[in-house]
């Protein structure tokens, strides 16, 4: 009798061994959603990515930490890196050559922001760094704006010339602050996908970057209210966009109780106002980011007309007197809550 | 039905109260419902803080000590060393969309639960 009962408990002991080691094999599969922070390009930078194993995302989360730190080297405008070839390093060339060898990467992104310079009309400008270094002094020492004079005395533009995988030696004083986070989140975007990583969601300092459905659901993206920081006025939800929005209320600083933010107009040379923010929905963030910075420095009309005139890019924008203003087919990304 | 246990099946006994023990505090981690902000510097989770008890904490961050608060469930950064402050002038923060972030101190801080995937600014 006591053998017996013994022989049904060992029975039963070996079970639970077995049933254990299932649940642990289980547990190291199992398909979850992983989170990663990181701070580059002057900006708090969240990556998610679901059902995911543990195992799998920390190899993807640290490849795309890893292309954020290059891009953040090859943008930086104010450190040189060892061994890297970054627009600091282009300013700063103070060799004979009359073109300088640079980076695919870098050759790109600066490809990209000079053909945008000409279809925004000279809008969003990649060679004003001289303006933004300008700007930048005031707003570091939080002492009173500049001049007429000081700006346009700043303002004798270096234009950018590139050929064959390299840039012309001639000092251009670039800046990629409009366009490296979403250009940048982009590249993740494509990285990911290509490597079949395909339900993620990636917030980089107003660059939003979704991927497919994540449990046959869409991503639900809310947009800030310029008047209360703590506050949403509008969710949009959708998969496969880039949700970007360019506001002068975030980064900024006063002066005599008026504020002056950070995305100056090139042909004022002055913080741009026509609006408190504007948000572009598209398939592209690269393009998102350099659209929403057009649409900031353009009228609100005047950039409505733009968009309605364009396939697959939608926008909202939050005027002057706290009014919002749609494109067209902007509802379609309208979430409604019941 | 006379059994007598042996020392083979106090044993037994023993570890399977000690797994069922183990058990119970695995499921229910999973389905406490608690108002809970995490904290993160850099991207390592270092502290999670119950927003039911009103409190103030201190936090290490980049440049030094971040003053962190929590009052009536809500909680915001009281004080923090940087150059524009932006992250102790942006107030108290409750709903799980929110986030703090002190970009110079490398410290940022959410409110766990899951009404919106995330907010764009």
């Amino acid at each position: 009798m006591q053998e017996k009962i013994n022989k049904v408990i060992w029975i039963i002991v070996l079970l639970l061994i077995l049933s254990f080691i299932g649940l642990f094999i289980y547990n190291k599969n199992k398909k979850e959603e992983y989170t990663a922070k990181f701070f580059y390009m002057d900006t708090y930078i969240y990556v998610k990515l679901y059902d995911i194993n543990k195992e799998t995302a920390d190899k993807y989360i640290k490849e795309i930490e890893n292309i954020y730190k290059k891009y953040h080297e090859l943008t930086d405008r104010y450190n040189a890196y060892d061994n890297v070839k970054n627009i600091y390093y282009i300013k700063n060339n103070d060799s004979e050559e009359e073109y300088i060898k640079i980076d695919k990467e870098l050759y790109d992104i600066i490809e990209y922001g000079t053909y945008y310079y000409e279809k925004t009309n000279g809008l969003v400008d990649i060679s004003m760094g001289n303006i933004i270094d300008v700007w930048k002094k005031y707003r570091d020492n939080k002492n009173g704006i500049p001049t007429k004079e000081e700006l346009e005395k700043a303002n004798n533009i270096v234009k950018i010339e590139l050929k064959n995988g390299t840039i012309k030696n001639n000092h251009p004083n670039i800046d990629l602050g409009s366009i490296s986070k979403g250009y940048t989140t982009k590249i993740v975007g494509e990285y990911l996908k290509k490597n079949n990583i395909n339900k993620f969601l990636i917030n980089a300092g107003g660059n939003v970057l979704v991927g497919d459905k994540k449990q046959n659901k869409e991503y639900t993206i809310g947009i800030e209210d310029p008047n209360n920081k703590n506050d949403i006025f509008k969710i949009v939800k959708g998969d496969n966009i880039a949700v970007v929005t360019s506001g002068g209320y975030e980064r900024y600083y006063e002066y005599e109780g008026k504020k002056y933010h950070h995305i100056i107009n090139p042909k004022t040379l002055y913080p741009s106002n026509n609006m408190k923010s504007v948000t572009v929905i598209t398939s592209d963030s690269a393009l998102g980011d350099i659209l929403s910075t057009y649409l900031f420095l353009l009228d609100i009309d005047e950039g409505k007309e733009y968009i309605n005139n364009l396939d697959n890019v939608e926008a909202i924008w939050y005027t002057n007197d706290n009014k919002e203003i749609k494109s067209n087919g902007f509802d379609k990304y309208e979430y409604k809550t019941k | 039905m006379n059994i007598k246990l042996n020392k083979n099946d106090i044993l037994l006994i023993i570890v399977l109260l000690i797994i069922s023990i183990i058990c119970i505090f695995i499921l229910n981690k999973n389905d406490k419902k608690n108002k809970v902000a995490t904290v993160y510097y850099n991207n390592e989770l270092i502290k999670t803080i119950d927003l039911n008890i009103d409190k103030t904490y201190e936090i290490e961050g980049y440049n030094g000590i971040v003053k962190i608060k929590v009052k009536n469930q809500k909680i915001k950064v009281l004080e923090e060393k940087s150059p524009l402050h932006l992250c102790s002038k942006s107030g108290y923060i409750s709903k799980s969309y929110e986030t703090i972030v002190c970009l110079p101190n490398k410290i940022v801080i959410e409110i766990e639960g899951n009404d919106l995937d995330t907010v764009v600014k």
